[in-house]
């Protein structure tokens, strides 16, 4: 069910709506975040190619790998780099964020630190200033598709890259600008979940329209971080997890689904879980605070509970306390009047309310009807 | 015999073709600089042309001069060769006095002086890969006044050598000093974007003069590069000595 | 037992006498490194030859009880013998006044009085019991001479003052100074006098900084200066021929700062109290009644080695010997017999408090 999220960032963006956008989280248990990255990047790249999309191109942030890495992906998984310059720009956030190697290169320490790739590379120098990566993004995507129509979509390796140069609210402005700009078809991006507070999450979360978390197989129980003990454990999380995606629909509701994930090759495979297991099933609704259903054992147990206004054992007809004084001898005419207005205040004649005058210029109680004015 | 055994640890951690970053982390009642050491000694061996790039925070060069002599590696001889740059930054301070620039400035120098001394190696003929060595990133952290975005940022510069030159990193960090909340993300993110860590912790009854702790070793595999995912995790015992260290499975001790 | 501990062959032993002539107090130990004298023959013993030169000393303090002062006036006063110059750094508003404080040396007969297995041969092997003596010979007394490695102090007899009036003694209060800039100045000026001269020293030096942390100090709460200024403090004296000891109290530093200081630390150490009157511990502990408290060593100067330091053991009770002279014991050494336990590998031969069993040889 993962082409779901593949096939609704295919769809695009509908007329007048925002662009669909999807948050990868994972943590350090289940690191393969970047591996359902890569997934749907590739997924994506071969709809764009064959022009199944809305998209035309892709815009690719690259900020915690570096281009040549992506250059290598797509080569092989059977892509023509050489050409990729039609439908891919690469904004290169990894090489030199901070504009490091620019003054290195300026004083004389180095003289060419800048790596070459095949792919159509645009260098960001400082990362800080938000704004520019902001244009950046926008012009390259306008330089995949002719002026005018045509949509782009919008890849960002690691959120978690941008978050320890600037503040949640500008990183928040960002990506509602990519989303309900006109020429953005989709957005997709990750984010390494424990490296930042939980709001941050909550903030992507809010703004996206799926979520998928990867997430360890076995829950940890004791919270503690990696120990010796559970090695088999972390054995395992480093080639599959759980693959949860929410899914918010546009008619309101959310659709959740639960997945796993398997590292296999050079990719990874996420499949069904089976039906099978009953917990599964019950847990892809969403849960609730309560239990609306009652097992068998705890029915029994509420049939066996005695209420206290029943008279027990004794025949007389079940009689219900409103707050009066008990009315045994009355007729029934009456019992049912009296449960018919059992809050009316007056006959409790224990009830009172205080009032106290909200200002002098208010009048003293006067006999006006208040809703005089009222003109109906 | 002894052969066998060093290569518990190197089998955990497989051949490298350079590019890859592996983190080792320990702990105040287990040094884990001997597995610092062990690399050291690998890369300088002398059946290649490979040459590392020393960033010591903890030990001057005296140190690790005379506990790699005793491993049979001369590194004075290897500095002679080009083939081991020692940057001694035990005093590198980045005052916070005038702001966030200055801060940033004591690590971009270190930054230039490393990129200038790749750039230079590689440049020498024969394939070679260039390790990059860090004894302590705590340590940077404690230099740019407690400021881990710092840290990472550096960080972050010395990993995209890996893209260029095909650098590989090895570096030594304290785990138990990242239990809270707020100073996790710096050993998190290191971990995020290491291919091996290596954890070194004593044994739970204690230090004893045969079995001086245990290695646990978490091959990510391939996670960073495209091949499948070779991921595995080891577990071992280990005794350090002053030319080598024993590698042996738990109750295999000879 | 002892033959399993790594260092203090015989191997550096037969170096030490040759090299260390020309400065005092000064012990070649294995490694390339030397070795500066605690002040206290036992836990020199433990240390493996004493506090390695150039290292970083940390003592855990006990907020309840003063022991760290006990190891800080036995350290300082060793090097006031030795001539060794000094730098203190306290909390105090009068630093210099601790100095009158500080512990005599026992006059020396009093320690030759006892007989000793005299010329006894390095290489002679002798029975398990009696390896707490070959210690002694490690410990390079020299006899004769002033000057031995390592004094037994008298806690109730003040050093004299010619010690500590014309020497370099160095002190400095922190309490005055709103940042740790002024005695890290300090610290840099006295290491750079003794700084080593193509990696051989001339001299030794001691620098002890008391209760790094405590709160009357206006820098207390600034972690990360009092980490950045320990940092500085162990990259000079690495580099130079001194030993630093900084006790502070570890419960006014956060845990993870505390794990930072722990990692900084060349040798780690902590004092604790021992509750007064404890019915449980007097029995479980024998010679509980005349413990002053525990110590524990936690982290061993790994200079030039990669090998780590394996104690026999890691916590020793503090005993006064004779009410005087502080000794070390190990907590899990009691002698059934109900006797109070050796003195760790030294000075078996000082008959001990009351209750001690004829252990002289």
């Amino acid at each position: 069910m993962a082409e779901t999220i593949c096939r609704a960032l295919r769809d695009g963006a509908f007329e007048g709506e925002h662009a669909p956008a999807l948050t990868i989280k994972d943590t350090i248990d289940t690191p393969l975040g970047s591996f359902v990255f890569n997934h749907i990047l590739t997924q994506l790249t071969s709809n764009i190619l064959a022009g199944k999309s809305q998209a035309r191109g892709v815009v690719l942030v690259a900020l915690s790998r570096p281009p040549s890495f992506y250059a290598e992906l797509l080569k092989n998984k059977g892509f023509d780099v050489s050409s990729s310059s039609k439908w891919l720009r690469v904004l290169d956030c990894y090489s030199d964020p901070l504009g490091w190697k620019n003054k290195l290169m300026e004083r004389g320490t180095v003289r060419n630190p800048y790596e070459e790739t095949l792919l159509k590379t645009s260098l960001c120098k400082n990362l800080k200033e938000l704004d520019k990566v902001l244009s950046s993004i926008i012009e390259l995507g306008k330089e995949i598709v002719e002026e005018g129509k045509g949509r782009f979509a919008v890849a960002i390796d690691s959120v978690s890259e941008i978050l320890r140069h600037s503040s949640l609210p500008s990183i928040a402005r960002i990506l509602s600008h990519l989303h309900s700009h006109d020429q953005v078809s989709c957005i997709f991006c990750l984010l390494h979940v424990d490296l930042h507070e939980a709001k941050v999450a909550a903030t992507l979360e809010y703004l996206s329209t799926m979520h998928a978390d990867v997430e360890p197989i076995v829950q940890r129980t004791n919270g503690q971080r990696n120990t010796s003990e559970d090695l088999p454990m972390v054995e395992q999380s480093f080639k599959r997890g759980k693959f949860h995606v929410r899914f918010k629909r546009r008619n309101g509701r959310v659709r959740a689904m639960r997945e796993e994930l398997y590292v296999e090759g050079s990719g990874i495979k996420i499949t069904e879980v089976s039906s099978e297991d009953g917990i599964t099933a019950q847990s892809l609704v969403p849960k609730v605070q309560f239990n609306l259903d009652l097992s068998e054992k705890e029915r029994l147990d509420r049939a066996k509970v005695v209420l206290p206004f029943e008279h027990q054992g004794t025949g007389k007809p079940i009689q219900i306390y409103d707050g009066r004084k008990s009315l045994n001898e009355s007729e029934n005419e009456e019992k049912q009047a009296s449960v018919e207005k059992p809050q009316t205040t007056e006959d409790s004649g224990r009830g009172e309310i205080i009032y106290f005058r909200d200002s002098d210029d208010e009048m003293p109680d006067s006999d006006e009807d208040p809703d005089d004015d009222l003109d109906i | 015999m002894d052969n066998l055994c060093a290569n518990l640890l190197e089998e955990a951690v497989g051949i490298s073709k350079g590019g890859r970053v592996v983190v080792v982390e320990d702990c105040v009642q287990m040094s884990g600089a001997f597995v610092l050491h062990h690399f050291l000694k690998r890369s300088l061996y002398p059946d290649t042309s490979d040459a590392v790039i020393f960033i010591a925070f903890a030990h001057p060069f005296s140190h690790y001069e005379r506990i790699l002599r005793k491993m049979g590696c001369n590194l004075t001889v290897h500095r002679k060769n080009h083939r081991f740059v020692f940057l001694d930054m035990l005093t590198l301070e980045c005052p916070d006095r005038n702001g966030k620039e200055t801060r940033q400035d004591g690590l971009l120098a270190l930054y230039g002086e490393i990129e200038k001394a790749v750039e230079i190696y590689s440049s020498l003929e024969g394939s070679r890969i260039i390790t990059i060595m860090i004894d302590d990133i705590s340590l940077i952290e404690v230099a740019a006044n407690g400021s881990s975005n710092h840290v990472l940022d550096f960080l972050h510069y010395c990993y995209t050598l890996k893209a260029k030159y095909g650098c590989s990193f090895v570096t030594l960090n304290h785990e138990d000093i990242y239990s809270s909340a707020n100073t996790l993300p710096l050993i998190l993110q290191l971990e995020y974007l290491a291919d091996v860590i290596i954890k070194a912790e004593p044994l739970a009854t204690g230090l004893a003069s045969d079995v001086h702790g245990q290695l646990s070793v978490l091959n990510k595999g391939s996670v960073c590069d495209l091949g499948g995912s070779s991921s595995k995790v080891r577990n071992f015992h280990f005794r350090v000595k002053e030319n080598i260290v024993d590698y042996f499975y738990p109750g295999t001790q000879t | 037992m002892a033959s399993s501990r790594p260092r203090g062959g015989s191997f550096s032993r037969n170096i030490s006498s040759a090299a260390t002539a020309q400065i005092p107090g000064v012990k070649v130990g294995p490694n390339g490194t030397s070795f500066l004298s605690s002040g206290i023959p036992d836990l020199d013993q433990i240390l493996g030859g004493g506090f390695t030169l150039g290292s970083l000393v940390m003592i855990m303090e006990d907020p309840e009880a003063p022991h760290h002062m006990l190891l800080l006036r036995n350290f300082m006063s060793q090097g006031l013998i030795h001539k060794q110059p000094l730098l203190y750094a306290s909390p105090e508003r009068d630093p210099r006044g601790f100095l009158g404080t500080l512990p005599s040396p026992m006059a020396s007969k009093e320690e030759k009085s006892h007989e000793r297995p005299a010329e006894q041969d390095a290489n002679l092997r002798i029975a398990w019991q009696y390896k707490k003596y070959f210690g002694e010979q490690n410990s390079e007394v020299q006899r004769g001479g002033k000057a031995e490695y390592c004094n037994d102090f008298d806690l109730r007899k003040p050093l004299e003052r010619h010690f500590y009036s014309g020497q370099r003694v160095d002190c400095i209060s922190l309490r005055d100074s709103p940042n740790l800039a002024p005695l890290l100045e300090r610290c840099s000026t006295f290491s750079a006098q003794i700084s080593k001269s193509d990696g051989n020293i001339t001299c030794a030096g001691r620098i002890a900084i008391q209760s790094l942390c405590s709160p009357q100090c206006d820098f207390s709460d600034k972690d990360w200066e009092m980490l950045s200024f320990i940092r500085s403090l162990k990259g000079m004296v690495r580099s130079s021929g001194a030993v630093a000891v900084i006790s502070f109290p570890p419960s006014l530093v956060s845990p993870t700062f505390l794990k930072r200081w722990q990692h900084l630390a060349d040798t780690l150490i902590s004092v604790k109290a021992i509750p007064d009157e404890d019915k449980e511990l007097a029995k479980l502990l024998t010679g509980y009644q005349d413990m002053l408290g525990l110590l524990s060593v936690h982290k061993v100067a790994r200079i030039n080695t990669q090998v780590p330091a394996i104690l026999e053991a890691t916590t020793f009770s503090m005993k006064l010997r004779k009410r005087r002279a502080l000794v070390l014991e190990c907590l899990n050494q009691a002698p059934v017999d109900g006797s109070s336990g050796s003195s760790y590998g030294t000075s078996g031969s000082c008959s001990g408090s009351s209750k001690s069993g004829n252990l002289d040889f």
